[in-house]
């Protein structure tokens, strides 16, 4: 489906200090310097996969879905999708794939979102009967068959993002890649477009690549996931693994009705962390001790509340973020 | 239809619904400066002329004057629609991503939007044809059928050559964070060396000569010419625009497919 061997990415920047003198001055010396912006990627995502593409800010992973949709050309390293070399960007290929971005809109700003379908229709070359059954299957998957007919200008972000997406979708595209679909949307519609996405896929079996900062996202979505850290890739696996990549504890929280004495107790073999008046502590327990240790600390303290870790993703991928060398690099 | 067709006229009709949106935009934009360069240069030539019909200038009498200069612009209406500038922006602010993907070139769809504006451009300009006709006195303006039928079809063969230069300088943007200075060059250009301010005939002639083979002379003069009823050879005419036209198109291409490979799609 995907598969890229290499793959690299340099870009070329020249710095312009400010102001009208350096822009002149800029027309005709530029100090060019390169920036690798993907370090020899390899990647395979077969067919019928949703994979999660994660990384900080700048770590490249819009660059990577950039080439993997033929907008830019790869330095160098081989790369097909679907069969096909993205950068020739033969029509056939263009015709069954799909792009959408979360903070950019794609639709006819100034137009009702109907009149961008119709003419997405002609340029995907729809036939009239499946024009009309796609939008109605889509509209009613996404609840929003009252405001197809409305400016676009005039939705809320959660429907333009819902019209953006289904746009996306007429066409009945092989592999969709998702840049960021649920930035800035509130919870409600986060989960909705996470409800229809899985719904989706179900249906249609079609391979889906997302990024996404919001780890509710790659939860709900994803079987599989790709780290991506200054350009190289540092994890490509399961998210069971990546939820382990860290080691295997489990991080329970305890609450306490009244400041605890830590000095002694089962305390320093979990790694306790305390807040400063010793009524919560964070540990680390290896999965198999979890039952007896979580037994014990409630029978003997006064435990007010307790919480297991709700998404070990978050927490591991945090922890990334703040010490990407803890990732190591990828095998 | 065939597909490719119906591609082009659903993107036209988009534009029109767009066009419709900001109405009195397009008109500020495209009409009005016309009309208001036209209203300029008729002052202009009248006190120049100082009211006498008889005096002759480069052969025009002051009416001949008033007249050419009609003709240039209901030239300009045919051959003049929307410039570069937004085709810049689309590259500069990543837009063009979009048509990268969609299985529509960045190309056709501006070529289509071109046309949907120089389509209700037409209807404009044979609007004041009609009224010019009725209205004014039957000196100031001759109809006949065949220099009408031949002159639009040069204004149009000079409308794709005007929209190709425009394409050219547009996607320059890959390298220039501005192109508008070079759009207003163009455009300062062609209304000077075009004959738009001063017929071809009062410019010395080696100059005239010089000025035939290039593409300048068939955005206003020759067209307005023609229209006027003086029809000049017209395999050269054909000849020389369409010569410039594919010249500048196959640059075009050249340059899109080298800025492509530069392009960063920044801010997609």
């Amino acid at each position: 489906m995907i598969f890229s061997e290499g793959l690299n990415k340099n870009f070329k920047i020249y710095r312009k200090p400010p102001g009208f003198l350096q822009s002149l001055k800029s027309l005709f010396y530029r100090e060019y310097h390169e920036k690798q912006a993907v370090d020899s990627f390899d990647i395979h995502i077969p067919k019928g996969k949703i994979v999660g593409l994660l990384g900080p800010n700048g770590a490249g992973k819009t660059t990577l879905m950039k080439m993997f949709t033929g907008i830019i050309i790869p330095s160098s390293g081989s790369l097909k999708v679907l069969g096909y070399t993205p950068s020739k960007r033969e029509r056939a290929f263009r015709k069954k794939i799909a792009l959408v971005m979360g903070h950019k809109s794609q639709l006819w700003w100034d137009l009702p979102a109907m009149d961008s379908f119709n003419l997405l229709q002609r340029y995907y070359e729809i036939s009239n009967a499946d024009f009309k059954q796609r939008v109605d299957e889509l509209s009613d998957l996404l609840n929003v068959t009252h405001i197809l007919n409305i400016h676009v200008r005039k939705l809320s972000l959660g429907e333009r993002m819902k019209v953006e997406l289904m746009s996306s979708l007429l066409h009945k595209p092989e592999v969709i890649f998702l840049d960021e679909p649920t930035i800035g949307l509130d919870l409600i519609a986060q989960k909705n477009i996470r409800d229809f996405l899985i719904q989706y896929h179900k249906k249609t079996g079609s391979t889906i690549l997302i990024t996404s900062h919001y780890m509710a996202d790659i939860d709900a979505l994803c079987s599989e996931l790709i780290l991506i850290i200054n350009g190289s890739k540092r994890f490509d696996g399961s998210i069971k693994q990546f939820e382990n990549l860290l080691g295997s504890e489990k991080i329970v929280n305890f609450s306490f009705s009244k400041p605890i004495e830590n000095e002694n107790g089962v305390w320093q073999q979990f790694k306790a962390h305390w807040n400063h008046d010793n009524t919560q502590v964070e540990l680390s327990i290896p999965e198999k001790q979890m039952r007896e240790v979580s037994q014990k600390i409630l029978s003997e303290y006064p435990v007010c509340d307790f919480n297991t870790d709700k998404m070990p993703i978050e927490r591991v991928m945090k922890t990334l973020l703040e010490n990407p060398e803890l990732a190591g690099p990828y095998r | 239809m065939k597909p490719f067709l119906l591609k082009w006229f659903q993107t036209m009709q988009v534009s029109w619904s767009n066009l419709m949106v900001y109405k009195l935009n397009f008109f500020l934009q495209i009409i009005g400066p016309m009309l208001v360069f036209f209203f300029i240069k008729l002052s202009l030539w009248s006190s120049i002329y100082g009211g006498y019909d008889y005096v002759k200038i480069g052969g025009y009498t002051l009416s001949e004057m008033l007249s050419y200069h009609l003709w240039v612009m209901i030239a300009g209406m045919i051959i003049m629609s929307s410039t570069a500038s937004n085709l810049s922006e689309d590259i500069r602010l990543g837009k063009i991503s979009s048509y990268l993907i969609y299985p529509f070139s960045f190309w056709e769809f501006h070529a289509a939007k071109y046309l949907a504006r120089q389509v209700i451009q037409i209807i404009i300009a044979l609007i004041t044809i009609i009224s010019c006709y009725f209205l004014l006195d039957r000196l100031y303006i001759a109809f006949e059928p065949v220099s009408l039928a031949i002159g639009f079809f040069v204004a149009l063969l000079a409308g794709y050559y005007w929209f190709a230069a425009n394409y050219l300088i547009g996607i320059l943007a890959f390298w220039l964070d501005e192109t508008w200075t070079i759009m207003v060059g163009l455009q300062i250009m062609t209304y000077f060396f075009s004959g738009a301010i001063i017929p071809l005939e009062l410019f010395p002639e080696t100059m005239v000569e010089i000025l035939y083979w290039t593409p300048f002379p068939y955005i206003s003069f020759v067209p307005a010419k023609i229209l006027m009823g003086h029809i000049p050879p017209l395999l050269p005419v054909i000849g020389i625009l369409s010569f410039w036209s594919l010249f500048i198109t196959l640059i075009s291409y050249l340059v899109w497919r080298k800025g492509l490979s530069l392009y960063t799609a920044a801010g997609m």
